[in-house]
């Protein structure tokens, strides 16, 4: 056995130790090599996608190979923590310091390489579903077909068997070897139970508090504003919640005998209070990372819905073309036939209305005065509910959400009179809200017999608006497309053509954020994870003390329910409170309601966890009854 | 061989603990010596500083003349690998390793040819009588053949100094019977000096000589006459003696 077939034989035959952290690296390599397959694909690489796209891109790798940097070390360095007494062992028998970091060197490019190759491999298995989702989410054009990703390959595999020869340069460095006696007795020493200072409880709880209120006070521009503070009180309001304020709420309860000798309690609480040390700072780092996944995705997912939705409430028909002033009536029959004709081309059932938009002169500019009828078309046209006005009548529809008037101005229609020929003036009556007609500012409608009485208006724009029929998506697009090839953009909306335009430039953007975010919460997941087996064996050792007093299979998976659920819940439950705080904040910035997006995208984070919490407590309690039974 | 001056510890804390006050300690090249006490007495404090495991807080201890506590750390290593062999109560086997390469760890940590390894450990194995468990994971063997192994180990090397910290502790009378008569065979044949820290008062009468040790001081010490049985009838009656708790011995093996 020489030197190096010992560094081998001690990982190959311990393979649980190693496994989780194998499993992490074999993670992190995936996530990157699979946004790598996405981020080389010829698809975006011969120019069809705009430069800052690509850009953007790079960055996003980029901080994805940060961020596996600094997730690879931690985890390298609690798993060498662990080992403090194997290492106390091997020097004993004549280990040098050298050796040691030669053999963790030896161990951890071991590990690297074969995670590095796995990952690439299983992320070569999945690439063909990740295309799929991202040709889904990115609207690209042409179908984003599966391609052997050698430059992919190559970037990940250089970047990762450097990033692990780093770390391993780096980790050898960090096992500071202090006293030996230290190392071989290190798994019996007692960390101790941590303390908790009154005065810090109260600060956490004020800081949280005051950081809650403000972002969820503060509106419009003042959020840009209130931001950064409201970050940072609240980054630091979370470390001392785990540090300070849990500790404070356990040792309340173990004080209290009531709660802490009731059933198993005990075990529950003791254990709870001496780990709280450890688990505090991991707790806080997957509250946090959790928080950032939960914001960038929130916020993106929302972002696009305000813009899609602002534009599908404010053109609500298929196609819509308004002339010019100074388009002639034949310009507008020549329009409007290119239009009919495409349409017919593509095989697009529609129905059409036209109207004539009248706009009268103001002291504060133009207003558009329309009667019933002409509304009622268009209404009708949408299936909208239509309007019945007396001739004594006038309705005042106001400005829609587009337009950023005060409040207070929203009614000022209301009280100016529409003026008539023989000199009469009716007063508007009754407000209501529609986006029937293209106009985005307020407008009255009055009766037809009314209407005759105007003067010559001083603008006329004729708006032709075709409503196609459901299920026409993919056609009307392309009849969009084609459209805008021969008539002036100027003139035309054609909803679903804008729509997948913007989905277009948006889709990339969205994919990047979401990978980051969920890079950012696999790393969370690993966190905690790595937490619950760093404390196997002392579990394993306390149950079966336990066990030999009397513990039934159920109180055991009780307390193994229990103790993991808080492990996996506390962070997650603070981050959830986190994201939904920031996405309110958000949906003030742009005062659009982002509940149903915000909720989607927290439920399903949610929910992940939850089947993450199952399938990992399963497995621990098979460990634990397994070494008790 | 080995000298111990003067050596006290103290461990620091809220309330300093001397463990050890004054100890001296004299073993010459290839003595078998016990040393014994009650829980608490230090006796394995002052193994543990012999070993270079833990430092003394006053006082020298010297191994054929040398402070190797005076040792840089990777001479401290090499000093280990070379010159000390350690067997623990807790057999302290790596479980990734079969017994065979358990046995070459210190000579593979060394440097040493593979081809000498394997001789040096059939050789050893031989002697000890586990030559059939060599391929053997550690999970798969005895109590009794791992403390062997782990004897083995420790002796693979040739070392000056093996130093014992109860190896019987774990094992049953019929196996400690064996361990501590093979031990002993090598403290002859091998003209191994031997340190041997114990609670069994069987195991400590296959030394030449025991040390008593009671809150940390020197207390007395015996030397083995003609037969075994009067030497450990001797150390039954300083034991009883010192005085402390009967609980801290182990009932009589036959």
């Amino acid at each position: 056995m020489t030197f190096r077939q010992f560094a081998v034989n001690n990982v190959i035959r311990n393979k649980r130790l190693y496994v989780a952290y194998f499993l992490s690296s074999l993670f992190t390599v995936m996530i990157f090599f699979t946004f790598a397959i996405f981020a080389f694909h010829p698809t975006f690489m011969d120019g069809s996608v705009r430069g800052e796209v690509l850009y953007g891109m790079a960055i996003a790798g980029g901080i994805i190979y940060v961020f596996s940097f600094f997730f690879v070390l931690y985890s390298m360095s609690s798993f060498l923590q662990s080992r403090k007494r194997e290492f106390g062992l091997l020097m004993m028998h004549g280990m040098t310091t050298r050796q040691i970091r030669l053999m963790i060197f030896m161990e951890n490019m071991l590990i690297g390489f074969f995670a590095t190759l796995g990952g690439i491999l299983l992320g070569l298995v999945f690439a063909k579903a990740i295309l799929l989702l991202a040709e889904n989410v990115l609207v690209i054009d042409e179908t984003l077909h599966f391609y052997f990703p050698l430059l992919a390959i190559i970037l990940t595999f250089v970047s990762f068997i450097v990033l692990f020869l780093l770390i391993s340069l780096f980790v050898s460095f960090i096992l500071r070897t202090r006293r030996l006696v230290d190392l071989i007795k290190a798994d019996k020493q007692s960390k101790g139970e941590p303390k908790a200072s009154v005065v810090l409880t109260v600060i956490a709880v004020i800081l949280l508090a005051s950081g809650y209120m403000t972002a969820l006070y503060v509106k419009g521009m003042q959020v840009v504003m209130a931001m950064l503070p409201v970050i940072i009180v609240v980054t630091i309001g979370t470390y001392l919640l785990f540090t300070q304020l849990s500790v404070y709420v356990i040792r309340r309860l173990k004080g209290s005998k009531g709660i802490f000798w009731r059933k198993t309690n005990m075990v529950l609480f003791s254990d709870l209070s001496f780990r709280m040390k450890d688990n505090a700072r991991s707790f806080f780092m997957v509250a946090i990372i959790s928080t950032v996944a939960f914001s960038a995705i929130g916020s993106l997912y929302g972002a696009q819905s305000y813009l899609t939705r602002g534009m599908t409430e404010a053109n609500p028909f298929s196609f819509l073309y308004t002339s010019s002033p100074e388009n002639d009536e034949d310009a507008i029959r020549e329009d409007v036939q290119v239009i009919e004709e495409t349409m017919d081309k593509y095989d697009i059932d529609a129905d059409s209305s036209i109207i004539d938009m009248t706009y009268f002169s103001r002291d504060d500019g133009e207003v558009l005065i329309t009667n019933e009828s002409q509304y009622n078309l268009f209404a009708h046209l949408l299936g909208e509910k239509t309007v019945q006005i007396e001739d004594n009548e006038a309705v005042v529809v106001s400005d829609s959400s587009r337009v950023l008037e005060p409040d207070s101005e929203t009614d000022r229609l209301m009280d100016d009179p529409v003026e008539l020929t023989d000199g009469t003036a009716i007063q508007p009556d009754r407000m209501m809200e529609s986006s029937v007609l293209p106009e985005m500012y307020s407008y009255y409608i009055i009766s037809d017999a009314m209407y005759e009485q105007l003067p010559q208006p001083d603008t006329v724009e004729t708006s032709v608006a075709w409503m196609a029929d459901k299920g026409q998506e993919d056609a009307l697009i392309q009849a969009g497309e084609a459209i805008f090839d021969q008539i002036d953009s100027y003139n035309l909306v054609a909803i679903d053509f804008s729509l997948y335009q913007i989905n277009k430039v948006y889709g990339p953007i969205l994919f990047i954020g979401l990978f980051i975010g969920i890079v950012f919460f696999v790393s969370a997941g690993s966190f905690l994870y790595f937490r619950l087996y760093t404390d196997l064996d002392d579990d394993k050792e306390k149950f079966r003390t336990i066990a030999k007093m009397g513990l039934t299979d159920k109180e055991l998976k009780k307390v193994i329910n229990r103790q993991t659920a808080l492990l996996f819940f506390a962070p997650i439950v603070v981050a959830l409170i986190h994201g939904a705080v920031a996405l309110t904040a958000l949906s003030h910035l742009f005062d659009f309601s982002l509940v149903n997006e915000s909720a989607l995208v927290l439920g399903a984070f949610a929910f992940i966890q939850i089947i993450y919490f199952v399938v990992v407590r399963y497995f621990y309690t098979k460990q634990i009854r397994r070494a008790i039974f | 061989m080995l000298q111990v001056q003067n050596v006290s510890k103290v461990y620091e804390g809220k309330i300093a603990y001397r463990a050890l006050s004054n100890i001296d300690l004299e073993i010459e090249k290839g003595e078998f010596v016990g040393v014994m006490g009650p829980s608490g007495s230090g006796k394995t404090t002052l193994l543990n500083m012999v070993a270079t495991i833990d430092e003394p807080t006053t006082g020298d201890v010297l191994i054929e003349g040398k402070n190797p506590h005076a040792l840089s750390r990777n001479e401290l290593a090499r000093f280990r690998r070379r010159e000390l062999g350690f067997v623990f109560q807790e057999f302290n086997l790596l479980h990734t390793l079969t017994v065979e390469e358990n046995m070459v760890l210190p000579l593979t940590l060394d440097g040493k040819r593979v081809k000498e390894m394997k001789q040096q450990a059939n050789a050893i194995a031989e002697k000890l009588g586990i030559a059939d468990i060599m391929t053997k994971r550690t999970h798969e063997i005895s109590g009794g053949q791992a403390q062997r192994a782990a004897i083995a180990r420790a002796m693979i090397h040739q070392p000056k100094l093996l130093l014992a910290d109860e190896p019987t502790g774990n094992l049953d009378s019929k196996a400690s019977k064996d361990v501590m008569g093979m031990l002993s065979s090598l403290n002859k044949q091998e003209k191994a000096t031997m340190m041997l820290v114990t609670h069994d008062p069987q195991a400590a009468s296959y030394a030449d000589r025991v040390v008593f040790i009671r809150d940390g001081k020197f207390y007395s010490e015996i030397h083995h006459g003609k037969s075994r049985q009067t030497f450990f009838q001797s150390i039954i009656d300083t034991l009883s003696l010192m005085g402390g708790d009967d609980s801290d011995f182990s009932p009589v093996r036959g």
